[in-house]
């Protein structure tokens, strides 16, 4: 009897542990299976050709940089719906810095400046004025965006080049030329960064202390963790990936679309439960937000090229509310039992 | 449950002293003079801002935002958010133009319909709009999912949906003309729309429920104190059910007003609705602290909004400053309130 308990138990750990692996190769075969010749988007070829590898992993860029920071501030228990907005709004800044004859570096830097200066609004709205963190941020999201949209000229949709100003083509050179294997600068970077936060989450004290305050943030600050602190640097972070996610995105398009982030925050969401990380905070994984992210850009740019657009949203809807069914039954259940 | 009921009023009355107001009615106050302060600025700095005309329009603008307040007050009360009112509108909307219209009469896919009689498509789309709501409800009452998350997986559905439905651009033809009747008829001779009397009849129940009934109290005991109301016998799920079905429903109405104001179904209506009946009932003060708010509150909210927009349009300034001054307006209304109550509380 113990031991078809144990068997069980077993069981349920291996099924919490590799799920996500399975939905991956799950979305994988469907998308290869239906064919995409009739398609011109990805060139004539398959799902898993190269071509098509290679375009989904450059489209998927901004929410791989952005996903790892995230799933910490998840962890911890906050969120930050503002994302897509900071994006924006540093795509939109970056571009106009380039447009009026900033070099590269200083305009990198200053956007990044402007990252900080967002996810640190955010950190204060939350952590010290202690407005929930929905709210605060929903603000901000509306904040950003509104400061995005004034930025660009009345009667364009976007800063890009015009007459008498022309965007110079190094904008290309971080988001968009090939540097190895098909893929730009601006993939390796995010590489990087999810390295570094999967480094981070495992191997320091901001791993556990974001998963401490996420799961007691009483008891965390009873045994000493600053909370404050601790979770306002987390948006800082998340403030900084997000700005350097629209730099990518602006550089990739060699323009500054004001909307270019519009729904990146849901996108991260969904790919932070399809990865199991709870939605209370105090459990999760950076890793597996990684793999989250990539089955939601096999789902979009898979969809893309075999129904009409119009079925975009619904198609969105529909992965967030499975990806919240998943995590519930995977997750939260057992969580309710413990 | 007196015990229980008396911990809900402590974040309400103020511990029920006698003869002192209420919070609730204090920090409405507090934001009705906000409001008559943002009035008078507006009238010295905007041109032609006092005209009788203006200022009727400025009490009538938000209309459609004051009926969705109404839900999200009663929803952010018991500290749940509801962010799919924007799809649902759009959803409504479509579905009772595509419910409308005649049976294959056009070529046009965008114009052939089901050809139902209008009050059968009305009656269906307010339906669906319900099934939205019960949705929303089944994950959060049952499955205890974050509301912020699964009503913004259902604002997705249900703007997607109408989205398929119009192909992603709107239904507008081979309507019948008892469609456009409810949108734009007004009562008797006077210039008040039958959509702007039915606004006032909600109010009014809303803040009958709100004060006079058990369902109203208890809202405010869930959200002081989720755990005394489940120990007092309140059934916590039933209750957030039924006001996350009748905020979908609200929107669903509104839907239907919209749709047949401009006899058309368009699946993009509505975008950022959610937001503007989120600020309004922040303006009004309501807290998602829970247990804190009133839906008069957000009707004074609503007006401080209409004030600050259309101030910003008689200052021809371009329609990009709304998101900016909508997000400024909320933080600063946010931190005057509890400015205002931890000066109250001394």
């Amino acid at each position: 009897m113990k031991t078809a308990m144990e068997r069980t138990r077993a069981w349920d750990g291996y099924v919490k542990k590799y799920y996500i692996y399975a939905v991956l190769l799950f979305m994988v075969t469907l998308f290869s299976v239906v064919k995409l010749d009739r398609v011109a988007f990805f060139g004539r070829g398959h799902f898993l050709s190269p071509d098509s590898i290679v375009n989904l992993l450059r489209s998927a860029v901004p929410i791989l940089t952005v996903c790892g920071a995230f799933t910490l501030l998840m962890i911890s228990g906050h969120i930050d719906l503002s994302v897509g907005s900071a994006m924006s709004l540093s795509a939109v800044a970056f571009s106009w810095m380039i447009l009026n004859g900033f070099a590269l570096l200083p305009s990198l830097a200053l956007t990044l400046v402007l990252g900080i200066a967002m996810g640190f609004l955010n950190g204060f709205l939350v952590m010290k004025l202690r407005i929930t963190p929905v709210i605060a941020t929903l603000v901000t999201l509306n904040l950003f965006k509104g400061i995005a949209l004034l930025i660009v000229p009345d009667g364009l949709s976007a800063i890009k080049g015009a007459e008498g100003k022309i965007m110079p083509a190094w904008i290309n050179n971080y988001g968009r030329k090939e540097v190895l294997l098909g893929l730009p600068w601006a993939f390796y970077v995010a590489v990087l960064i999810i390295a570094a936060m999967v480094v981070l989450q495992r191997k320091t004290i901001i791993g556990k202390y974001s998963a401490a305050i996420g799961g007691n943030r009483t008891s965390a600050e009873l045994s000493g963790i600053n909370a404050v602190k601790m979770v306002w640097l987390l948006y800082v972070v998340v403030g900084v990936f997000a700005a350097l996610a629209g730099v990518a995105r602006a550089s990739y398009m060699s323009l500054g679309d004001p909307l270019s982030g519009d729904g990146m925050e849901l996108d991260c969401i969904i790919a932070v439960l399809l990865g199991g990380t709870a939605f209370s905070g105090g459990e999760g994984s950076v890793s597996k937000t990684v793999v989250g992210a990539l089955i939601i850009m096999c789902v979009t740019t898979g969809l893309m090229t075999v129904i009409p657009a119009f079925w975009q949203t619904m198609a969105k809807g529909t992965v967030l509310i499975g990806a919240v069914v998943l995590n519930h039954l995977l997750v939260q259940k057992r969580m309710n039992q413990a | 449950m007196q015990a229980a009921l008396k911990t809900a009023s402590v974040g309400n009355s103020d511990g029920l002293a006698k003869g002192k107001m209420s919070n609730d009615s204090f920090i409405t106050l507090f934001m009705v003079c906000v409001l008559a302060g943002v009035f008078l600025l507006a009238c010295v700095v905007v041109p032609n801002f006092w005209l009788a005309q203006n200022i009727l329009n400025l009490a009538t603008n938000y209309w459609y935002v004051i009926i969705l307040g109404i839900g999200v007050t009663f929803l952010l009360v018991t500290g749940n958010f509801d962010m799919s009112v924007g799809g649902v509108i759009a959803l409504t909307g479509v579905l009772s133009v595509w419910f409308v219209q005649g049976a294959n009469v056009s070529r046009n896919e965008l114009a052939n319909g089901l050809g139902l009689p209008y009050g059968v498509a009305v009656a269906f789309a307010l339906l669906c709009a319900m099934g939205v709501g019960a949705v929303n409800a089944y994950f959060i009452a049952k499955l205890k999912v974050p509301s912020i998350i699964i009503t913004l997986g259902t604002m997705m559905l249900a703007r997607g949906v109408a989205q398929i439905i119009t192909q992603g651009a709107q239904r507008n033809t081979s309507l019948p003309d008892v469609f456009g009747v409810l949108g734009n008829a007004t009562v008797g001779a006077s210039p008040i729309k039958i959509s702007l009397l039915l606004t006032l009849l909600l109010i009014v129940l809303a803040v009958v429920v709100e004060r006079k009934t058990v369902f109203g109290r208890r809202t405010y005991l869930i959200g002081a104190n989720i755990t005394a109301a489940k120990l007092s016998g309140v059934k916590v799920g039933r209750h957030l059910a039924t006001l996350y079905i009748a905020s979908a429903l609200l929107a669903g109405i509104t839907g239907i007003l919209l749709a047949s104001e401009y006899k058309a179904g368009v699946s993009n209506r509505a975008t950022g609705y959610e937001f503007d009946a989120l600020v309004i009932v922040l303006l009004g003060g309501t807290s998602i602290a829970g247990g804190f708010g009133s839906v008069l509150g957000t009707v004074v909210g609503a007006l401080i909004l209409s004030v600050v927009t259309s101030s910003a349009t008689g200052l021809l300034l371009s329609p990009d400053w709304q998101f900016l001054m909508k997000g400024v307006v909320t933080f600063l209304a946010i931190l005057a309130q509890r400015y205002a109550l931890d000066k109250r509380k001394g």
